[in-house]
């Protein structure tokens, strides 16, 4: 079975999955989601859970309802979830970081930005 | 018909004990709902009650009809493995088929096979060859293959290893959720089905402790996890359960804790199992442990 964390609600932990597959161009703009039955079926979510977590991208504005036909990745949605991501992990991830990085005596020239 | 199940004030009595006390609730088209109580809490009661095998007092209907008094026109309307089922070990898959086919007008013969397809059960095989999870996820495409809008299961999954009970609940979700239809489905393996659920009802000696969805379970219920220090503090804003996540206390709030508490931590997602845990643990056994 999937592994959820205590974190968050379900269906925000689905959305952010969702979008972070979306983040690495999964699907592309303007190409459909998963069906509410496909995802439901290969996470093992209720299906009105999955349609929460959906709801959630449409709120951001990441996705759009199609009539009929489901859900499809708006225009800029790519950028969008790129500025909030860039934002959250300022705010959020890197105090964190540099706090543990200060702690541990590591300066920038410490740290190895090419790939190994 | 938009529900399903209409319940107002059930109640019935195993002699001078109540094993069902004053239950209301509905369940809509479209749902999936667990039912969760310890053993002797009023499941299995409950679920006979509703396919009219039990009367009790109250008002009940079950897809518009009175469980005892249209019990016979019900039970062609729903699918229900009660707690005890069991398939006929000398029977072979084709002839449980051709059973069914005669038994039930609402089975498809085709519905069935196509269901098998997606197990490793075929038309030859006789039951008493399978291993228990296979005839699980016999019984399954069996009920499955009726055409109804209803499907009771009294602990479906009691017994089996995690890969049986994993493929059964995919069998549940892909083939008989489509929106319309509803299972109401007892378990303890409480921690497993909270994905699969969109509501709840839980039991306690016969009481219906909490009837809730899972989205409204998310607005309803708080959980804090804090610092050890702050344990006096949280314990004094009468936490429903007192716990721990991942290796930090945690407490857990009926609606949002009151100020004093609420920055004291950072909030968690309260799961079913710690609700199970709250809500239905005996009064004595808590004074016990605190």
């Amino acid at each position: 079975m999937h592994s959820w964390n205590d974190q968050a609600p379900i269906y925000q932990q689905l959305a952010d999955r969702l979008a972070t597959q979306l983040l690495d161009g999964d699907p592309p703009e303007g190409e459909a989601l998963p069906s509410v039955r496909t995802l439901a079926s290969q996470y093992l979510i209720n299906p009105l859970t999955v349609s929460r977590a959906l709801q959630a991208l449409v709120d951001e504005g990441l996705v759009e309802s199609r009539r009929g036909l489901g859900m499809y990745v708006r225009d800029g949605a790519r950028i969008r979830l790129l500025h909030t991501e860039r934002q959250q992990f300022l705010q959020e991830e890197w105090p964190r970081l540099r706090e543990k990085l200060r702690r541990l005596g590591l300066k920038p020239q410490d740290l190895n930005w090419e790939d190994a | 018909m938009k529900t399903l199940i209409e319940a107002s004030h059930l109640s019935l009595n195993y002699g001078r004990k109540a094993a069902l006390q004053d239950l209301s609730f509905t369940i809509p088209a479209g749902r999936v709902v667990g039912l969760l109580g310890h053993n002797g809490a009023g499941k299995t009661t409950l679920m006979k009650t509703l396919v009219g095998l039990k009367r009790a007092e109250g008002e009940l209907r079950v897809l518009g009809l009175d469980p005892h008094a249209d019990r016979a026109q019900l039970l062609t309307s729903l699918c229900y493995i009660p707690d005890v089922a069991v398939l006929p070990r000398w029977a072979k898959v084709s002839e449980l088929i051709r059973l069914m086919t005669g038994l039930q007008p609402a089975f498809s013969a085709d519905r069935a096979r196509q269901l098998l397809k997606r197990t490793s059960v075929t038309e030859n095989d006789k039951v008493k060859h399978l291993s228990k999870g296979m005839v699980t996820q016999l019984h399954l495409a069996l009920i499955a293959a009726i055409d109804a809008k209803l499907m009771i299961l009294d602990e479906p999954t009691l017994g089996l290893d995690v890969m049986s009970r994993k493929s059964f609940y995919e069998m549940l979700i892909d083939e008989w959720c489509d929106g319309e239809r509803s299972v109401l489905i007892s378990t303890h393996q409480v921690e497993e089905v909270e994905t699969l659920l969109s509501d709840v009802l839980m039991l306690d000696e016969g009481k219906l402790v909490l009837n809730i969805s899972l989205a409204e379970m998310d607005e309803r219920f708080v959980a804090l996890s804090h610092d050890p220090d702050a344990a006096e503090l949280v314990a004094a804003n009468h936490p429903l359960l007192r716990y721990r996540v991942q290796g930090r206390p945690a407490a857990l709030f009926d609606g949002v804790p009151p100020d004093a508490v609420a920055h004291l931590g950072q909030r968690v997602r309260p799961s079913l199992v710690d609700l199970f845990m709250a809500l239905t643990r005996k009064p004595e056994r808590q004074a016990t442990e605190a």
